[in-house]
């Protein structure tokens, strides 16, 4: 056994050493890059948090990030707890669905969503045809635009990880509820919610994580107007030089990422999605 | 920055008509070559040695598939090989380069304000105008630390379906929302831009620099709500097409495209025009040496300006050129005496000292 164990670490040596080099290594550089440049210091840092502008980005960004959470979670919920309750046969036709956009490359996506919400797109044409509005309906080139393009993104990963934690729950409990005299309305507030808030908790945690980092989606999708942390740094990098704000503002994202991250898996219902596993 | 976007543009405007049949292997060669962008492409660092020109620019689009096809014959009548490397030179990337003594890159194109900040900066070598001749450009295309080889200009393109046939006679117009009802389109990256704010506000051009960037920002606030902000010439192009706006601030060879497709919906104005140049810079101690001014030299050809012009409608930078221009090329040209009547020239000194702070003030303005 020990012997098993010790070829199995063996064996990831190759892959962390090229997480190391290609992945570690370029962020120490930015790291370092933040407080040597132009000179050694915080200065950068204490440049950061006197930008104004800095700070319209990063309340542009969690505003988004905070609005695509709340929907793509309460959306995928939804579709996560229609999926377990199908047939076996709908259930893999549904999960096929989930897994579709998967496969779809983000730019395309966000094409797709032009195409469907641009003033002369599909949805605007149709309800122009339905008569139900007259001038088209501003869907896309603005905030809303980028919520519906990275709530779509999100969607697929936030129904899987609620999915995985809705089928590991055991029916048995909601037989018992139901022989103890609880109606249907009960058995979801007082049952299957509060046994879903570690997935919920995941799923809330991984897409608010994700969506501080979008880029392509907002940038398409935005057209200016939603500028998120992301694209600022990209900008900052290949069009302005002011390498000293990009590199301090990445690194600031990575740290406070990482301190959300660490906060919120000290929490019962996080910890719950990684430990306590009902067995079946 | 911003020129480097075009000139990234440019390239993709040729590699389209190519793709689609309409301009034969040759042409694209010769286009390509106005650019500094027809040789050998190689994929990867380009490594470079004294019998090369390692040539940076924006122009990655193109596959290893054209090296065959095209960089032999341009070796064969420049004598030189040249080789392209596509990984844009950004003056961030040029500093580190130089700064640790590992230069690869003999030419860039970056553009005039680029060669400014990067003069400024001590990074490249004055162009030798012992071996390019200066006579072929007009006197400010032909700077210390670089030398234009084409130009291009920002015009305000529309829709004439939507406004009814009617023209518009400057930028005043794309501020007359009541006149020229619909949604308009300007550039994310601040070149051009505040120029044209200014002017439709009633500042004479001889006063537009220093900008007045307050004055612009006021001026343009009630409008942002109707503004689309476009990053690249294709998305243009999209804005138009789709009816998503009626009129725009856009490069005069997307608007020449866009008339070509559609000659009676689409136009453009050449008033008030905003001229930009182009420059090739040398990055201090580049491998050819002093051998690349005879490449910077050889793109100065009116021949091959001419090309240039006719397959991605890039004006050229030597004035000789004009002469060998027919009615049709003249027409799209923005350097031709009547299309440059009112048009002013952005200023690359002013650029080059604020383009950053700019820049960013004017991201914060237009998404807040």
């Amino acid at each position: 056994m020990r012997n098993f164990k010790t070829t199995a670490l063996l064996l990831t040596v190759p892959a962390s050493l090229m997480a190391i080099g290609l992945y570690a290594a370029p962020i120490l550089q930015v790291l370092a890059l933040s407080l040597t440049e132009p000179k050694f210091g915080l200065a950068n840092y204490q440049g950061l948090f006197a930008n104004a502008a800095v700070g319209r980005v990063v309340m542009t960004t969690v505003k988004v990030s905070v609005m695509t959470t709340v929907l793509t979670v309460l959306a995928s919920y939804i579709v996560a707890f229609a999926i377990i309750h199908m047939s076996a046969g709908w259930r893999r036709i549904s999960l096929f669905l989930v897994l579709v956009p998967f496969w779809i490359s983000v730019l395309v996506r966000a094409f797709s969503w032009i195409t469907i919400l641009r003033r002369r797109g599909v949805l605007n044409s149709t309800l122009m045809d339905m008569g139900v509005i007259s001038t088209p309906l501003d869907l896309v080139y603005n905030l809303f635009g980028v919520t519906v393009g990275m709530v779509h993104y999100m969607m697929p990963f936030a129904i899987l990880l609620l999915y995985a934690n809705l089928s590991d729950i055991d029916r048995r409990i909601m037989q018992a509820a139901r022989s103890l005299g609880a109606r249907p309305a009960t058995i979801f507030w007082r049952v299957w919610l509060p046994l879903s808030l570690p997935g919920i908790a995941l799923a809330t945690l991984f897409v608010f994580v994700f969506s501080l980092g979008f880029l392509v989606t907002p940038a398409l999708l935005g057209a200016g107007k939603t500028l998120m942390i992301a694209e600022y740094i990209s900008v900052q990098i290949s069009s302005t030089s002011r390498w000293d704000l990009a590199t301090s503002l990445s690194t600031m994202l990575l740290l406070v990422v990482g301190v959300i991250v660490f906060a919120a898996m000290r929490s019962p219902a996080l910890r719950a999605a990684f430990v306590a596993r009902p067995q079946q | 920055m911003t020129s480097s976007h075009f000139a990234k543009d440019a390239a993709e405007i040729a590699l389209e008509k190519f793709n689609r049949g309409e301009i034969d292997r040759r042409s694209f060669l010769i286009a390509l070559g106005g650019l500094g962008l027809a040789a050998a492409f190689k994929p990867g660092v380009a490594r470079a040695d004294a019998s090369e020109i390692v040539v940076c620019n924006w122009g990655g689009a193109a596959a290893d598939a054209f090296a065959k096809a095209y960089g032999d014959p341009f070796t064969k009548k420049s004598g030189m090989k040249v080789v392209i490397d596509g990984a844009g030179p950004a003056v961030g990337t040029i500093r580190a380069m130089v700064e640790s003594g590992k230069v690869i890159w003999d030419a860039t194109d970056g553009g005039m304000i680029d060669s400014l900040t990067l003069g400024k900066g001590n990074l490249v070598e004055k162009i030798d105008y012992a071996i390019v001749d200066k006579s072929q450009v007009p006197e400010n295309f032909a700077g210390e630390f670089g030398v234009s080889n084409y130009v291009y200009s920002n015009v305000l393109a529309y829709d004439a379906d939507a406004t009814k046939g009617v023209a518009p006679t400057g930028w005043a117009d794309f501020f007359d929302t009541a006149k020229f009802p619909g949604k308009r389109t300007m550039c994310k990256w601040i070149q051009g831009q505040l120029e044209f704010v200014l002017m439709a506000d009633g500042v004479a051009p001889a006063d537009l620099y220093p900008l007045d960037v307050d004055r612009a920002f006021k001026k343009l606030k009630p409008m942002l709500a109707d503004i689309i902000f476009w990053e690249g010439g294709a998305q243009t192009q999209q804005l138009f097409r789709e009816g998503e706006v009626v009129m725009g601030n856009i490069w005069h060879t997307r608007a020449n495209l866009l008339n070509k497709e559609t000659p009676d919906k689409f136009k453009w104005i050449w008033e008030q025009n905003i001229l930009s140049a182009s420059a090739w810079s040398v990055p201090k101690g580049n491998p050819a040496g002093k051998k690349v001014f005879e490449f910077i030299n050889s793109t100065l050809d009116p021949a091959g300006q001419l090309v240039l012009l006719q397959i991605m409608g890039n004006g050229p930078s030597n004035p000789k050129t004009l002469a060998l221009m027919t009615p049709e090329d003249a027409k799209v040209n923005p350097t031709t005496k009547e299309n440059a009547a009112s048009q002013i020239m952005l200023n690359p000194a002013y650029y080059a000292e604020h383009e950053t702070e700019l820049q960013n003030k004017y991201l914060d303005f237009i998404s807040s």
